[in-house]
């Protein structure tokens, strides 16, 4: 995928690894844009849309990362996103980066190739706004 | 003092349909657009918002069950009036299929009701509506719970000053709906089939305190949208001064010796039948009627039904067109007349054109769709009448099958619409097929009565001298006049 939202998700989760963030920094800030998305999207095209492309991300993401493939049954109604975070934090922080960056990538593909470029630009705005001003990405556990 | 409510009248946005709607659509009204799946409601909505919508006067568009907010979005995006730039300001889209699936259906309202409290839109569309109360399933009744809810609805969006439209499928307008008695306006949109071809077709059902254009009114889905094809009564004004045209100096035609056979020339603002047998130059004398009003300056507008539009058009026609001083209105499959005159009118607008041709009227009559061909006599006698009323001379081509038992100018009865006709025939002279032509009618204009021989070149139309020696023309097989012998009487 070639846009500028992916090229800033990959540089900002790519830096954030490098800078010494933890896996748990890392799944704080990969489920933090999901969150957003569910936010902005939810009230457009229903909570059972969103999880649904949620469930294709993960899927498709799921063939880079196996270990992300995590099984889901039947019609997804929402988006499981404690599930990731509990995933990407029992991995390094070099691959929850990875992991986060292609999910989040994905995503937005997706959404691309459904109703255009330009609109899921609009739609998703709003997330990667926050998501690359990078606050969510600081540890506040510890 | 007492003053009367001044109801608004919104711009739709939608090409052709204030026209019918006689003005626009009443601010605050509650309307319900109809009609059987697939045959553009969902469009037609989003078109009118899209136009209507501003960050002063926002919009609220409920998808509710049915086709997914996502598809929605997918498909309406390929039309021109689509903005995404607009989403999450002007216009916001409300999903509320999770209300909906609970099945109860105060739910669903209260989720309305909270949206359009928060957002204060003046536009608010529920997509499909009928969809909130089949998942409800909380009443054997339908009907009951459908009326329920849109009576709710109504009194919650008046009070809110929101005009409301109502999206559902339904299948039979004559059903006993109470929802029909409810909404202030009711477009119901539908799709009618006839032998191979499909027509749309929109009616306004109802429009309180609107004198809506009655009857079915054809329109189109392009990539523009929804364009609604209202009837020539309502498009076209009369502001055309009967006097000042007949005023007016008299059209030329092109051809030499044409005008004087004419009179002087073709009256401006008539409509002229030019008929005659497959290769008489019925064309030929269109295409000169054209050039010689761009030679004085005038443009023009043709429509031109061929019957192969890959074959190449006449010359000098197709360098009027690539000049830009004649308008061409092309054959497009299932067409209705209204369209046609609406073409027509956007071309002569365009152009200012004064001088129009329809060639041919076989052609045109083809170009339609099966369902407007029974009508098409009365539909072009309305579409002659609207073109006189805005002034422009109009030439016809008839396709004639040449009978020599009989005269007839059209066979769907044309001659007596038209002003002025002009017959060409075949004539056999000498082993010889030869042309003749005549006119055979000027309204209120004298004219010429005589039958003169014409060839064509590739100048154009020639006209030559009559045949005085020929009687009997007409029938197609004209004889040697007898000339008295100058001998006669005397011994051999």
């Amino acid at each position: 995928m070639q846009s500028q939202e992916s090229d800033g998700i990959a540089a900002f989760l790519s830096r954030t690894a490098s800078d010494g963030a933890s896996s748990r920094q890392i799944a704080s800030a990969v489920t933090s844009a999901f969150q957003g998305i569910d936010q902005a999207l939810t009230p457009i095209i229903g909570k059972r849309g969103v999880a649904a492309l949620y469930k294709r991300t993960v899927h498709l993401a799921g063939r880079t990362h196996s270990w992300l493939a995590v099984p889901m049954e039947g019609v997804p109604t929402a988006m499981d996103v404690a599930a990731l975070a509990g995933a990407l934090e029992a991995r390094t922080a070099a691959d929850a980066a990875a992991a986060g960056t292609l999910l989040l990538q994905t995503f937005h593909e997706l959404l691309t190739t459904l109703v255009g470029p330009s609109l899921t630009e609009r739609l998703l705005r709003p997330v990667w706004a926050v998501f690359l001003s990078g606050p969510s990405a600081k540890d506040t556990t510890t | 003092m007492t003053s009367k409510v001044t109801i608004n009248r919104l711009a739709t946005g939608v090409p052709g349909l204030d026209e019918i709607l006689a003005g626009g659509l009443p601010e605050f009204s509650f309307n319900l657009i109809a009609g059987q799946p697939g045959c553009g409601k969902t469009t037609l909505a989003h078109q009118i918002m899209f136009a209507l919508a501003t960050p002063e006067r926002p919009a609220i568009y409920f998808t509710v069950l049915g086709e997914p907010p996502l598809k929605m979005l997918r498909y309406q995006q390929q039309f021109d009036f689509f903005d995404t730039e607009v989403i999450n300001k002007s216009i916001r889209f409300i999903n509320l299929s999770d209300d909906a699936l609970a099945g109860e259906l105060d739910r669903v309202l209260k989720r309305i009701v909270d949206e359009v409290t928060q957002h204060s839109p003046a536009l608010v569309f529920v997509d499909s509506f009928r969809s909130v109360v089949l998942a409800s399933g909380t009443d054997a009744n339908p009907h009951n719970s459908l009326q329920q809810f849109v009576q709710q609805l109504g009194v919650l969006m008046a009070s809110w000053q929101a005009t409301t439209f109502l999206i559902g499928e339904y299948f039979i307008e004559t059903d006993a709906n109470p929802v029909f008695t409810v909404c202030d306006g009711l477009i119901w949109l539908r799709q009618s089939v006839q032998r191979n071809s499909m027509v749309r077709k929109m009616e306004i059902m109802k429009m309180r305190g609107q004198p809506t254009l009655p009857g079915l009114h054809t329109f189109r889905i392009g990539t523009s949208g929804v364009e609604v094809f209202p009837p020539a009564r309502a498009t076209t004004p009369t502001d055309v001064s009967a006097n000042a045209l007949l005023q007016a100096p008299r059209l030329l035609m092109g051809v030499p010796g044409l005008d004087d056979m004419l009179g002087g020339g073709l009256p401006r603002g008539y409509s002229l039948l030019v008929a005659g047998p497959s290769g008489s130059g019925k064309s030929i004398l269109a295409a000169a009627f054209l050039a010689e009003g761009a030679r004085g300056g005038e443009t023009g507008v043709i429509a031109a039904f061929e019957q192969n539009p890959h074959r190449s058009r006449n010359r000098i026609v197709a360098d009027l067109i690539a000049g830009g001083q004649v308008g061409l209105v092309e054959n497009q499959a299932g067409l209705s007349i209204d369209e046609v005159l609406c073409m027509l009118m956007r071309e002569i607008r365009r152009l200012g054109a004064s001088r129009v041709v329809i060639d041919s009227l076989s052609g045109f009559e083809l170009a339609l769709a099966p369902t407007f061909r029974e009508d098409f006599r009365e539909s072009l006698s309305n579409l002659v009448t609207a073109l006189a009323a805005v002034g422009v001379t109009v030439l016809m081509t008839s396709e004639l099958e040449d009978r020599y038992t009989d005269l007839r100018f059209s066979p769907y009865g044309a001659a007596f619409m038209t002003d002025a006709i002009i017959v060409q025939r075949y004539i056999e002279v000498e082993s010889r097929l030869r042309r003749v032509m005549a006119v055979a009618k000027v309204r209120a204009s004298a004219h010429s009565d005589q039958l003169r021989e014409y060839g064509i070149d590739a100048e154009g139309i020639h006209i030559g001298e009559m045949l005085p020696n020929q009687e009997g023309l007409l029938g197609g097989r004209p004889a040697k006049k007898a000339v008295p012998r100058a001998d006669a009487g005397l011994p051999s």
